[in-house]
């Protein structure tokens, strides 16, 4: 007879390989993705964006310290691709021919204390633009998540930060330097080459390679960060007024938690409070953690991250903004983001958070919500209108698939248009009914690239 | 062995390890500051600014958690790996490392010369 212990014994070793199962099914799923040869069969070196998802071997690696020696690379084997600091999640960089490099093409050209603009080598990096225009007693009037992007390969993917009447950062560019595919030096503006201007500035790097940009800066000014834990419906319901009323707001949906990390920065004359050691990396790892214990106990899982989020005060910084409104990001991730109808972002939110609850336990990373000012570039996703963003993101070792599964058919619904750096599915066809000027920037593109020398298998899929 | 003897060789042994460091020339490590990590550059000018323009960004700030440049308590471990085994790794990319240092320029050699000098070792130390 089958005695009450041995039955509970049985129990307790069936729920012990139940863990122990579910644990390793864990480790499996998040495990270190295999390494690529660092060096191929033809003796070349391995490139990869910062992501890690999309690589290539390419024949040639230039780095032109001027744009003399930029227009000679331009006669390197096709196709040529230029390379900021490999930011992108989508493959707009892998080539098997020239990987041009901007990173000596970096620093301050000359600015304009007057008209509070400068000109700046288009392969600065924005961690060190900050300072440089601080120098001057500039900034920029707004910046992304990250600092590490240079300055070309933030405005070719239309990069932007967050804030209500806030442009991204093509927004504010007056003037630019190409160098063409052909060789030709194109200077362009609003005044000169006018279409050139409006199609390049947002150019994936599909138009030419830019050697200088101008910006339109501000007086360096200093601001107040404010991280908030709220609740998510709260934050939701809210997110209209306290995106007009802050001078940069965005929010992280936690999801699986019923909280939100609400960020705002605003101008403010109150003494400097430097920020403090970086608690982003603790927050993620500890959501990973409740994800690793609770991914098929979501009621558990939202009881102890409320528990353990319970109290947390806000935190506060006051800086310049260069020093606050960036971060650093060292935990690797891969990255899906549109920019819908500013109408249409928080029911879009409320829809892709409850399908991620329901159908996607793994997912630990915060959902991110945005808010960007319209501009005219015409490949710019917030051309002629006022957008929302929405990012979903993956732990760099972890699958992404649900993102197009699961949040894109959302996103596409509303009429967004998605980020020219990050993960999406789109072709010519569909961007063309997005976009207004598609067809004119697809003109011009052809006119400074008739051979099509700066076109990869992933640029030609965008360009058709 | 006595209560007595076992001091004794206990202090001879204190005095002995002393002595092998002294001999080597080298103090333990000491782990540095953001600060003085920004402060070191590398001693041959293409390496300073390649360092300049892509490792330093990460490797000098501690909330990138990178290892910072010149920490030598930070970087003995890594640089007991071999030499080959930190290049396959700034190459192809590990952990919060992305591929290649985002240093798009730099060949092998390039990066074997960053890491000898981050890991405190230029100059053959």
């Amino acid at each position: 007879m089958t005695s009450r212990r041995k039955v509970l014994l049985g129990g307790v070793g069936a729920l012990a390989l139940g863990a122990g199962g579910l644990a390793g099914r864990r480790w499996y799923l998040s495990r270190e993705p295999e390494a690529r040869p660092a060096i191929d069969g033809q003796g070349r070196v391995l490139w990869s964006n910062w992501a890690g998802n999309a690589h290539s071997y390419p024949a040639k690696r230039v780095a032109p310290a001027s744009e003399a020696d930029l227009i000679t690379a331009m006669g390197g084997p096709k196709p040529i691709r230029p390379v900021g600091s490999g930011h992108s999640f989508t493959a707009l960089v892998p080539t098997e021919g020239t990987l041009l490099s901007l990173d000596r093409l970096s620093g301050l050209v000359g600015h304009d204390p007057e008209k509070l603009t400068a000109t700046v080598r288009a392969g600065t990096k924005l961690s060190a633009l900050g300072p440089a225009l601080a120098a001057i007693g500039q900034e920029m009037p707004n910046l992304p998540d990250i600092n590490k992007q240079t300055l070309a390969g933030g405005l070719a993917t239309g990069t932007h930060g967050t804030g209500k009447g806030v442009k991204a950062l093509h927004g504010e560019v007056t003037a630019m330097r190409l160098v063409l595919p052909s060789g030709e030096v194109a200077e362009c503006s609003r005044d000169a080459r006018p279409e050139l201007f409006h199609a390049a500035r947002v150019g994936l790097g599909a138009f030419g390679v830019i050697s200088e940009v101008t910006l339109q800066n501000r007086p360096l000014s200093r601001v107040k960060k404010i991280v908030t834990l709220v609740d998510t419906e709260q934050m939701l319901r809210d997110w209209p007024a306290l995106a007009q009323r802050h001078r940069n707001a965005e929010f992280l949906v936690l999801p699986f938690t019923g909280k939100s990390a609400l960020i705002t920065h605003d101008t403010t004359d109150e003494p400097v409070r430097p920020r403090g050691a970086d608690q982003d990396v603790e927050t993620l790892m500890a959501l990973k953690n409740l994800r690793d214990l609770f991914e098929f106990t979501p009621a558990l899982r939202r009881r102890a991250a409320q528990a353990a989020m319970a109290d947390i005060p806000p935190e506060v910084a006051i800086d310049e903004g260069w020093k606050l409104l960036s971060n650093e990001r060292p935990v690797r991730f891969k990255e899906m983001e549109y920019h819908v109808p500013i109408a249409e972002q928080v029911g879009a939110l409320r829809e892709i958070i409850a399908r991620i609850e329901r159908d996607a336990p793994g997912v630990f990373f915060p959902i991110e919500a945005r808010i960007i000012a319209p501009d005219d570039a015409w490949l710019s996703p917030f051309y002629e209108r006022e957008c929302g963003s929405i990012a979903v993101h993956a732990w760099y070792r972890e699958d992404h698939d649900w993102m197009f599964e699961l949040a894109e058919p959302v996103l596409r619904e509303t009429g967004g248009r998605p980020h020219w750096g990050k993960l999406h599915s789109l072709g010519a066809a569909e961007l063309k009914a997005l976009y207004p000027m598609f067809a004119e920037a697809q003109a011009v593109r052809r006119s400074a690239d008739p051979a099509g020398r700066m076109l990869n298998p992933f640029v030609k899929k965008i360009f058709g | 062995m006595t209560p007595l003897e076992e001091g004794r060789l206990m202090r001879l042994l204190f005095v002995l390890s002393v002595l092998a460091l002294a001999a080597c020339g080298e103090a333990p490590p000491k782990p540095l500051t953001a600060e003085q990590s920004a402060a070191l550059s590398p001693a041959d000018p293409r390496l300073a600014q390649l360092y300049a323009g892509s490792c330093k960004a990460c490797h000098t700030v501690a909330d990138s958690l990178a290892p910072l440049t010149g920490d030598r308590t930070l970087w003995d471990p890594r640089w007991a790996l071999g030499e080959e085994a930190l290049l396959a790794a700034a190459i192809q990319g590990k952990g919060g490392m992305p591929a290649g240092g985002q240093c798009f320029e730099c060949t092998p050699d390039d990066l074997k010369a960053l890491i000898k000098f981050m890991a405190g070792r230029e100059g053959g130390k």
